[in-house]
């Protein structure tokens, strides 16, 4: 079992925690005046998404996750699992479409995205931090009006709904950010 | 980039400004003691930074203060009364978002006060010098009561070694007051970071460190500025018998950690013939504390 001590904690390292794999996001050493130190730790976990907080004891071993991120190229989804290939051996992941909540909208085929994989087993997806989406449904635009006024709702061909400015029309491509699902541009 | 930055060059030499106009209302003698030391304190989980001096002469280790408690213990027992010193500490192995290896302290004694008189000023003092917000005071005890659940005095060491792995918390400790301090970096001083000003009093005896121990309570102080230790204050020990006690314990502790263990400052024990008169003394991190001052 590898394990790392908490001398080798640093940002994006990944942890067992609970049974879970856990990514560090902070980790700050704290030394009280009459006491041993310890690392107060931020993690967020690979498998819920929650941010947890917990205190190591300086010097203390933990388990390593085995979790490794992967460029893959996202093929197509059958309603029940949805299916990627590493496009450097063409090896091809399914995904569960338990674990593609906040995702789904996102995902185009052939785009590149990052799967992340525990235990070689694929745990979620990240998107691309901006995608091309094509409006398929949205209220008939208004001449004159430009971005910046106010928006409306448009529904993507992958089923997001996005806010628009109300000049987009049905059938046009549009640009939007994944982490924020914000209109950035026409596409 | 600029070396230094003018506005917290005046914040720093403001607040010290204030501190010493302070302690001149209440009569306190500022005094310095000597920084460089023949015997680095026995403190288990506090590192001295030692050198080299007199090469050129007759070479001989050196210890830089990592504060200057015992220093200013001599001058009280030779009856210099109420004394303050501000100065820089030295600690070797303290490197963090929260810990330098140097910094400056604000070491206070005041005879005739007990801790929780040495608090009220504390609260005082901090709060002229621009801390705000409302000043909370917990019992250790409460303190994990409130915060954890946990009847901090009258748990075993199995049984808090059982509580942390419940919290899937480290176990690996030989000593009962260690875990207990891991515990409540671990369970209360998250729950403490909402609290502007909060002093924490009364520890186990274990704990006791230099502070008087009566009815099982170390009789010591911490303070607590949005859950970042500045502060640290005791009812002082007395007499030469109870210091040496408490360095032998020590160094007993650090034997078994396969720390180097260190001669006992017999100069200090030796001025202890003459005992420290009843008093309170605290040792504030001044510059923890500028960081909560607007």
């Amino acid at each position: 079992m590898a394990t790392y001590a908490t001398s080798q904690f640093k940002n994006g390292l990944k942890l067992m925690l609970d049974g879970n794999p856990c990514a560090i996001i902070s980790n700050e050493i704290r030394k009280p005046g009459k006491g041993q130190a310890s690392n107060r730790v931020k993690l967020k976990d690979l498998i819920t998404g929650k941010t947890l907080e917990k205190t190591f004891k300086s010097g203390e071993s933990v388990e390593a996750a085995d979790v490794m991120e992967l460029d893959m190229q996202y093929l197509y989804n059958d309603g029940n699992e949805w299916n990627f290939m590493d496009p450097n051996n063409f090896d091809q992941f399914v995904i569960n479409d338990s674990k593609m909540d906040g995702v789904r909208g996102y995902l185009v085929e052939q785009d590149r995205c990052v799967v992340t994989l525990w235990n070689d087993n694929p745990i979620s997806v990240t998107p691309p931090n901006h995608v091309i989406l094509e409006v398929v449904d949205t209220d008939p635009g208004l001449k004159g009006d430009s971005a910046g006024t106010g928006g409306k709702p448009a529904t993507m061909n992958t089923g997001v709904v996005v806010q628009v400015p109300l000049f987009i029309g049905i059938g046009e491509k549009v640009k939007v950010d994944t982490r924020t699902n914000e209109y950035t541009g026409r596409a | 980039m600029a070396l230094f930055s003018k506005s917290a060059l005046e914040k720093k030499a403001n607040v010290l400004a204030k501190i010493r106009q302070f302690f001149d209302t209440q009569s306190v003698l500022e005094v310095q003691t000597r920084s460089l030391l023949d015997t680095p304190v026995t403190d288990v989980y506090i590192d001295s930074i030692s050198l080299q001096v007199n090469e050129a002469i007759e070479a001989k280790t050196q210890y830089l203060h990592t504060s200057p408690e015992l220093e200013m213990k001599k001058l009280l027992a030779q009856g210099s009364g109420d004394i303050y010193q501000i100065c820089q500490v030295y600690r070797d192995n303290e490197q963090g978002v929260q810990n330098f290896n140097e910094f400056t302290m604000l070491e206070y004694y005041r005879l005739g006060f007990d801790s929780h008189q040495l608090m009220d000023e504390v609260a005082t003092l901090i709060n002229l010098l621009g801390v705000e917000g409302e000043v909370c005071k917990l019992s250790y005890a409460q303190a994990f009561e409130q915060f954890a659940h946990i009847d901090i005095l009258n748990s075993s060491f199995a049984t808090l070694k059982t509580i942390a792995k419940s919290h899937q918390l480290s176990t690996d400790f030989d000593w009962i007051e260690d875990l207990q301090i891991f515990l409540f970096s671990a369970l209360c001083e998250p729950k403490l970071a909402q609290l502007p000003v909060c002093f924490i009093y009364d520890y186990p005896a274990e704990q006791s460190a230099l502070a008087k121990v009566s009815a099982g309570l170390a009789r010591r102080f911490e303070l607590y500025l949005l859950g970042v230790e500045v502060a640290n204050g005791y009812d002082e020990l007395q007499d030469a018998p109870a210091y040496e006690q408490i360095f032998n314990r020590e160094n007993e502790k650090r034997r078994r950690l396969n720390k180097p263990f260190l001669a006992v400052d017999t100069c200090f024990l030796q001025q202890l013939n003459q005992p420290l008169p009843q008093c309170a003394g605290v040792a504030i991190g001044i510059d923890r504390l500028i960081a909560n001052i607007a």
